[in-house]
């Protein structure tokens, strides 16, 4: 009798053909964008997606054609953000059409797709009991789709906003298997400070993906009355020195910040002399620094 | 996956695949010596990750549409996300200038449930029950429904009245 190995191909799925197909899909539309950037933090609420939505208009600012993914399915956050909940997606042969924000940065959220304010994201199934076994199957699908069935055009960087957990990198490395970095926010807390070494130990020691460098983020806040910068933390929890290294920058805490994330106005444009703006624009030119000494 | 006709010795080939039924498909293999057919039967599980990782049993030979697995398995997407061609009416693939569509036919044939029978044989609903089922927001109607109906099934009642409904509440996350 003949074994698996003397048997010709899958009996006509072709399931590993189906497969490659979808990577090269994602791989044929990557080859036009130059530098693919994960926003990471092990941490939840650190700021991971203020930061992607601020970095990706300081790149364009800087004279970049810019794309953001929201890889954030259940949790989108980015549409708001960045002004552009309102955008209708369209839907062409040869992709989607991404949202264009008021200064010209591409966007793909789930928050776009999403029928209703309240609505989650639920899963076609013929039922939803045990969807934990197949769920991050579609997760990963959504992403991968995102990736690679937005019409970016020629992107000089793609941003992608990771939900929080040391978890989702490894979906997005095998997604793009040369990922050209991860940023990774922290806040000054001892707490953040350490579950994002581990989210550092994943991408640098475990994936192999190039670090980039580390913000800081609500590092501390200018006292609005007399321009004295104060810890937003306790005073003795400084930044450690594995994060110091690889500092891109320590941005403050800003209520306008938070106030132009809520509104969807571009808070870089809004209040460019900013004290947080500065550093915001200085991290963009770090994160173009660092692909230029490649 | 591979089949094997132990008679002939030889590789069985996919032959067809049915729509899900109580959410579990079945495929056709068939020996291309003696033409024995088997058929696999894969459990609501099993159906689901296939879907979810958008593969197809027998192949794939259509053109991959853009996003076509987020706009034909989001259940709470807009309504412009999921073209006319998802639309659950025409499942079968028919166009509505009744031409064969080859996005809906791609993800649909596989995966898209058995359109349900005319003449519904499940639990009959009270006008009162029905307008609390009108107040449960749009996007998890349908899922509070089929669980309302399944626990009226289980429970022996025939008619879904406003007591059946509150008996139903417990069973679900959803306000009603
Ligand atoms: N530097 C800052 N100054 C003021 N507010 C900030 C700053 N950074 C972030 N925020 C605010 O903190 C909140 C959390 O930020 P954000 O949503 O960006 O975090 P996140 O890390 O993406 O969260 P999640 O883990 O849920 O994805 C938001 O309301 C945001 O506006
Ligand atoms: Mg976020």
């Amino acid at each position: 009798m003949k074994t698996y190995k003397e048997l010709p191909s899958d009996a006509g799925s072709n399931i590993i053909g189906q497969v490659e197909a979808q990577a090269n899909r994602v791989q044929k539309r990557l080859a036009s964008v130059k530098h693919t950037v994960a926003i990471m933090s092990g941490k939840g609420g650190v700021g991971k997606s203020s930061l992607t939505a601020n970095l990706a208009t300081a790149l364009t600012l800087q004279g970049n054609t810019v794309g953001v993914v929201d890889a954030d399915i259940n949790g989108p956050t980015l549409a708001k953000m960045m002004g552009v909940r309102n955008a209708t997606l369209e839907y062409t042969p040869a992709g989607v059409k991404p949202a264009i924000t008021a200064l010209g940065t591409k966007l793909i959220s789930m928050d776009l797709l999403l029928a209703e304010d309240d609505a989650p994201v639920i899963w076609n199934a013929h039922t939803q009991k045990d969807a934990f076994t197949w769920r991050s199957a579609m997760e990963v699908g959504a992403l991968r789709e995102f990736i690679g069935d937005t019409e970016w055009g020629t992107l000089d960087y793609l941003l992608l906003d990771l939900p929080p957990g040391t978890d989702r990198l490894p979906n997005v490395a095998e997604l793009i298997p040369d990922l050209g970095g991860v940023v990774v926010v922290t806040i000054p807390s001892e707490v953040s400070q350490f579950i994002v070494k581990k989210s550092v130990t994943m991408a640098r020691d475990v994936l192999k993906v190039p670090i980039i460098g580390v913000v800081e983020n609500m590092a501390f806040y200018v006292c609005q009355h007399c321009g004295e910068k104060e810890p937003l933390f306790s005073s003795d929890e400084t930044l450690d020195t594995a994060f110091q290294q690889d500092l891109l920058g320590s941005v403050p805490f800003d209520p306008k910040l938070a106030r132009s994330s809520d509104d969807g106005t571009l808070y870089l444009h809004e209040y460019p002399d900013a004290p947080a703006s500065k550093v915001l624009m200085a991290v963009a030119e770090k994160v173009q620094a660092f692909f230029q000494s490649l | 996956m591979k089949f094997l006709c132990t008679d002939c010795d030889t590789a069985m080939k996919f032959k067809d695949v049915t729509r899900p039924e109580q959410g579990s498909v079945t495929a056709l293999f068939e020996c291309p010596d003696c033409f024995t057919e088997i058929a696999m039967f894969l459990n609501p599980s099993e159906t689901q990750m296939l879907k979810s990782l958008d593969l197809k049993l027998g192949g794939n030979n259509e053109a991959a549409q853009p996003m076509q697995m987020v706009r034909s398995q989001l259940e709470t997407g807009k309504s412009e996300a999921m073209p006319n061609e998802f639309s659950p009416g025409m499942s079968t693939g028919e166009t509505a200038e009744g031409g064969k569509c080859p996005f809906t036919s791609a993800i649909s044939d596989a995966f898209q449930e058995e359109p349900e029978p005319a003449e519904p044989s499940g639990p009959v609903w009270t006008v009162e029950a029905l307008e609390r089922l009108e107040r449960i927001p749009a996007f998890v109607r349908p899922m509070a429904k089929m669980g309302i109906e399944s626990f009226a099934k289980d429970n022996g009642h025939d008619e879904i009245t406003a007591e059946v409904m509150d008996a139903a509440r417990g069973n679900f996350p959803a306000q009603f």
